[in-house]
Order: C-alpha cells, then sequence, then structure tokens
C-alpha cells in the first residue's frame, strides 16, 4: 500500500536487532564473575530473606542506610547473612497490597489506621502499638514550603487564607498523608493558635474552607505534591518538614515555615506475624522492628529529615529541627477514630467543605 | 471479507478453536466486568444510586462526560482532515506523519502527562505566556481537553482512512468541474460516505476517554467540583477503602462505553463497513 514506508521499516528493524545483540553481548559477560562470586561468599553462612513492605517516604532512609546497617549488624551478631526485598507504596495502597497476599514480615507505613487495618484482616495478630513509642519510629510534623524570601509573607495558618493564594496540599481521599495536613490545621484552630476561637468547630470548618479554596492543585500523593511545588506550580505547598529537608538538602532553593501550632506526625512499623511466621523469620522480624528504633537507625532517619522518637538522638540533632511552639499529636484531637468520624467520614466536616467550596448555588 | 469467512469448513479443529478464543475473551474481558458488576450492585441499587448521586460523584461523571465530549467534537474535525491529506496527498513527510498519529497508542499516559506539564506549566515559555494572557491549560479543564485529544488522535484518523481510500477522488474533482463550491463539495459529496466512519471513530475515541487516568492525574488539578474527573474520583474512593462507591461510579463509565461502543458497531454495520 504504501511501498515508501518499507526501507524505512526494515532500517528499523535492523537498527533493533543490532541493538539487541549489542545488549545480549554486553549483559552475557557479566553475570559469569557475578554468578562466581556469590556462593563463594555465602558459603559459611546460610542467607535468609526478610520483605519490607514501606511507604514512599523513608525509602531513601532504609535503603541506603538503615537496611545495609542491619545487615552488618545481624551478621556480627549471628553470622547469618540478611537479604532484603524492598516495596515502597502510598502508605493506604501497601496496607490494601499486605491483605491482598504481598507477604511483607514488616510493615513500615505512613499512618497507623493502615497498620490497624492490616490486623483487623488478621495478619498481625500482637498487640502492636504495645511495645516502644507505642509502636511508631519516626516522626515529622506538618510545615508550610513557601517561596525563596517568603514573597507572600505566610507565617501561619491563617496567612493561607489570603485571597488569589495559590496553595498545594495533596488530596486525602488518595493520599492517607494528606489528612495530617488537614488535621494540623484543623487542630491548631480548635486549640486557639489561629485566629478562630479556641474549641469552636465551626470556626475551625471556616478556616479549613478558606485555605481548600486557595488551593490550586490537589496531588496524587504527599511526593507528587511537592515535586509540583519544586517545579513552580503554587505560592505555598502544605507539607511535611522531612520533604523539605530532603529537598533543600538536594539544592532546592526553597524555604519553610513552621507555623505556630502544628501536629506531630507519628509513623508505625510492626511485623506482620502470619506471613513472618509462614517465611521462618520472625526473630529476624522482630529483630529488625527493634533496630529501627536504636540511636543508629534513628541517626539515619534524622539524616533523611525525620525527627527522632528516640530521646538521646533527638538532642543530638535539636539543631536541625526547629522547636514548635504549640505541638500536638493526634490524640489530642481524640485519636484516629475519632478524627475519622469527624473529619473524613462521608458527610463529615472534609466533604462539607470540599461541597461548600465546589459548586456555586 | 465474507467470501473469506465462508471458505472456513466447520469441522471439529474449528470448533475447538472457536470455543478456545471464546474461552479466553471471556475469561479476559467478560469475566472482570462481571466482578466489577456484581461489587458495583452487591449492596443492591438502592446503594448505587446513592453512590453515584452524590454531589461530588456527579460533578466528577459530568466533567468526565463534558470534557470528553468536547474533545469528541474537536476529533471528528481533525481527526478526517488528517485522514483526508494522509490519503489525497503524497508528499514528503507523509509517512513521519502517519507514524506520528499512531505514537499516541505507543506512549504510556502517564508520560503523556508529564510532557503537557512540562509544556504548559507555569515555568514553562508557553504556560507561563498563556497565564499573562490570564488563561490556565496546566492543572485546569483546558489541560484536560488537550491530554484527551492526544491520546485519542489515532481513532478518527485510522477510521475513515480505510473509507476514504475506496472513494474515488474523481467524484471530489468532477463536482468542482460542474461548479461546486468547497463546502458544497464537502457537504454533498466527500463526508455522506465518510459518516458513519468518522461517527464510530469519534464514538470509540469518546468511550476511550472515559476512563483515562494516567495523563489526567497528572495534568489537571484534581480539585473536587473543579477539576476532579471521574477515573480519579474512583481511584480516591478504592484509596480510601470505600470499594463499593468506586464500582458503583466505574458500573456508570463502563455502562455509557459499553453502550457507546456497541453503537459504534451498529453504526458500522448499518454502513457495511463491518469489521467483523
Amino acid at each position: 500500500m504504501r511501498p515508501t514506508r518499507h526501507p524505512a521499516i526494515h532500517l528499523l528493524a535492523a537498527l533493533g536487532l543490532a541493538l539487541t545483540a549489542a545488549l545480549v553481548a554486553c549483559g552475557g559477560s557479566e553475570p559469569a564473575p557475578g554468578t562466581g562470586a556469590v556462593p563463594a561468599k555465602a558459603a559459611p553462612a546460610k542467607t535468609r530473606t526478610l520483605v519490607l513492605g514501606a511507604y514512599t517516604t523513608p525509602r531513601e532512609a532504609y535503603g541506603k542506610a538503615i537496611l545495609p546497617a542491619f545487615q552488618r549488624h545481624w551478621k556480627e551478631k549471628t553470622g547469618e547473612e540478611v537479604q532484603f526485598q524492598e516495596s515502597y507504596l502510598g502508605s493506604g495502597a501497601q496496607a490494601r497490597a499486605i491483605i491482598g497476599g504481598f507477604e511483607a514480615d514488616v510493615a513500615a507505613l505512613s499512618l497507623e489506621a493502615d497498620v490497624d487495618t492490616i490486623a483487623k484482616a488478621g495478619l498481625i495478630t500482637h498487640d502492636w502499638k504495645a511495645g516502644a513509642h507505642q509502636g511508631m519510629v519516626s516522626r515529622s510534623i506538618v510545615v508550610l514550603a513557601v517561596r525563596p524570601g517568603n514573597p507572600k509573607g505566610v507565617h501561619d495558618w491563617d496567612d493561607l487564607r489570603k485571597p488569589g493564594l495559590a496553595v498545594l496540599t495533596p488530596n486525602v481521599r488518595t493520599s492517607g498523608g494528606a489528612m495530617w495536613n488537614v488535621c494540623a490545621m484543623y487542630g491548631a484552630a480548635l486549640r486557639g493558635q489561629t485566629a478562630a476561637p479556641k474549641g469552636d468547630p465551626a470556626q475551625a470548618e471556616k478556616l479549613l474552607t478558606d485555605v481548600l479554596r486557595n488551593v490550586s492543585v490537589m496531588d496524587k500523593g504527599a511526593r507528587e505534591s511537592i515535586v509540583n511545588f519544586e517545579k513552580g506550580v503554587g505560592d505555598v505547598a502544605i507539607t511535611y518538614e522531612n520533604e523539605v529537608l530532603v529537598g533543600r538538602k538536594a539544592g532546592q532553593p526553597y524555604e519553610y515555615v513552621i507555623p505556630r501550632s502544628t501536629i506531630l506526625i507519628e509513623n508505625p512499623v510492626a511485623v506482620v506475624d502470619r506471613y513472618a511466621e509462614k517465611h521462618g523469620v520472625r526473630d529476624l522480624a522482630d529483630a529488625f522492628v527493634a533496630f529501627v528504633r536504636t540511636p543508629e537507625a534513628q541517626r539515619a532517619f534524622a539524616e533523611y529529615g525525620l525527627r527522632s522518637i528516640d530521646e538521646g538522638v533527638a538532642k543530638e540533632v535539636a539543631g536541625q529541627f526547629p522547636a514548635v511552639k504549640d505541638l500536638f499529636t493526634i490524640r489530642d484531637l481524640g485519636g484516629w477514630p475519632e478524627v475519622q468520624k469527624t473529619l473524613f467520614a462521608p458527610g463529615a466536616a472534609y466533604d462539607r467543605v470540599s461541597a461548600s467550596i465546589g459548586p456555586k448555588p | 471479507m465474507s467470501s473469506v469467512r465462508a471458505a472456513v469448513e466447520p469441522g471439529v479443529g474449528g470448533l475447538f478453536v472457536r470455543a478456545g478464543v471464546f474461552a479466553y475473551i471471556g475469561m479476559l474481558v467478560a469475566l472482570p466486568l462481571a466482578a466489577l458488576l456484581s461489587t458495583g450492585l452487591a449492596q443492591g441499587l438502592t446503594a448505587l444510586w446513592q453512590a453515584v448521586s452524590a454531589p461530588a460523584a456527579v460533578a466528577a461523571l459530568t466533567l468526565t462526560l463534558a470534557t470528553a465530549g468536547v474533545m469528541a467534537l474537536i476529533n471528528a474535525v481533525t481527526g478526517t482532515a488528517t485522514a483526508w491529506v494522509l490519503v489525497r496527498y503524497d508528499f514528503p513527510g507523509r509517512g513521519l506523519l502517519s507514524g506520528l498519529v499512531d505514537l499516541p497508542f505507543a506512549i504510556p499516559t502517564l508520560v503523556t502527562g508529564v510532557m503537557l506539564v512540562l509544556l504548559f506549566g507555569p515555568q514553562s515559555p508557553i504556560g507561563g505566556w498563556l497565564a499573562r494572557q490570564g488563561f490556565q491549560v496546566a492543572f485546569a479543564t483546558p489541560s484536560i481537553v488537550l491530554a484527551l485529544l492526544f491520546i485519542t488522535v489515532p481513532f478518527v484518523v485510522r477510521a475513515v482512512e480505510p473509507v476514504l481510500m475506496e472513494q474515488d477522488p474523481a467524484e471530489e474533482e468532477a463536482a468542482r468541474t460542474l461548479g461546486a463550491s468547497t463546502f458544497t463539495v464537502l457537504r454533498r459529496v466527500l463526508l455522506p460516505p465518510l459518516a458513519p466512519a468518522i461517527i464510530s471513530g469519534t464514538i470509540r475515541s469518546y468511550a476511550r476517554a472515559l476512563g483515562e487516568f494516567g495523563s489526567i492525574v497528572v495534568v489537571s488539578g484534581n480539585i473536587p467540583y473543579k477539576t476532579l474527573t471521574a477515573p480519579i474520583y474512583v481511584f480516591g474512593e478504592i484509596e480510601s477503602g470505600r470499594a463499593e462507591v468506586a464500582a458503583a461510579v466505574s458500573v456508570v463509565l463502563l455502562t455509557v462505553a459499553l453502550a457507546l461502543t456497541f453503537g459504534a458497531r451498529a453504526i458500522e454495520r448499518l454502513a457495511g463497513v463491518a469489521r467483523a
């Protein structure tokens, strides 16, 4: 039909073949020394594999620092090699994957509620909040990322109500972590730390309405949100301190503001009993969960912008993490189940607010 | 075509192959559809209606149907024009143009989204210029239509092309020689035989656009009631652990898409351009 196209196709095919051949040739030479080296190293001790199902934020902290450190630690202690299989997904998606049959021995997630969901599915059988730090492993706070020099003069929650300001925050439906942002400003208002009078849910909802009206992009997740901010979208991004610190370390020029009152984010970690026992790595999983709370691992988290649950480490790195005037936790708002009910359930405050700023009647 | 079909002998082997293909398509396409329907309808029709008639769901569905509609109208015109140029003219770069038409099918839609934001984002020259004119593209409704246009380029072009090839250019020339204006040629000679192909191609592009997620989630602001489309609303409901609401809204999208797909097939059959 179109003879003119045929030579081009032949040329492409030839090129493709040549490339494939080249790749095969390159690849072929590599496995030989690799496969030769592995048995030599692993011969003295057996190797076990630990499957880690985590949320995306601590990816670098785990991958670059904590997992290698645990491998060294375990090898010194027992002589056994540990291999890791890592998976990083949004916290909610990871919880669903684990329930759906992704057999993670350890779950390190963003939200307590997500670990609770796994427990409710019968996969975590021990009381995972009973141990040290109520099952938590890392911390952060909700902050406001602003442009260099803070040209819009954003200093606290009330400044986000300014008409015409473009605010970024992820969608709470798609990003469990985005709930922290809403809780932070709603809680600050309820505590009388904004213009709203103390203990007035209607006024707190008003603040939420005004701020959400200024939201120009609701990204799928916290990461996408800060990446969009880095690309020049928006005047302010409601985000986590660790995201900002990591971004600034990577050379991003933005600054951040800690509101007078904000929420302490706490991220849980737990052994998934059913899978760990099935894989015969119970002891390993327990040891790993204990290890991530040691000062060594906590320092690694701090390196990647996360506040420490370990008091000693927190003091060491205090210079990196300014104190907050009024820091509150989810328990001050009644705990996650209560917050789910009053803020995020269908028809609750968040739904009412989005509906009120949506269709113009 | 029909002679080819009649040539196949109805033997035992043929029966076996037919059963196999039926089972394969059944497992691959019909079974998941049934699973979705059963989840969507598990709580009864009332629950399904409640989920679908929630204001946020209605807003998301309306936006999806409307943006896909705008896209389909533009596609009908530009797709037909593209097919006409590809069939009626021989020019250097025609092969390249034809290849470009197929490209959107080969590009992951997420990448489409990223490309559009790079082009129209506030930091880009084009996006910045448009923003100064008071016209926001990225993270607003125009970007949704743009993304849908991009991913559906081949539909109308490839539907119209074969019909146009069978059409004798002499008819156009004759009409012109008899003094018909370009518009008259278009209306009386060129378009009537093409109409079924244009309509079915447009419908297919519309059905495809209804479910678009990858590019939209990147280019749109995703704000409920404003720039949140139905597929992303569905995703949000799944993420919030409300699978039944997600299934209910999906059932609506699916029903529209199914009706349109069968509608497109009916039009093709009536016009005698049926593919199977």
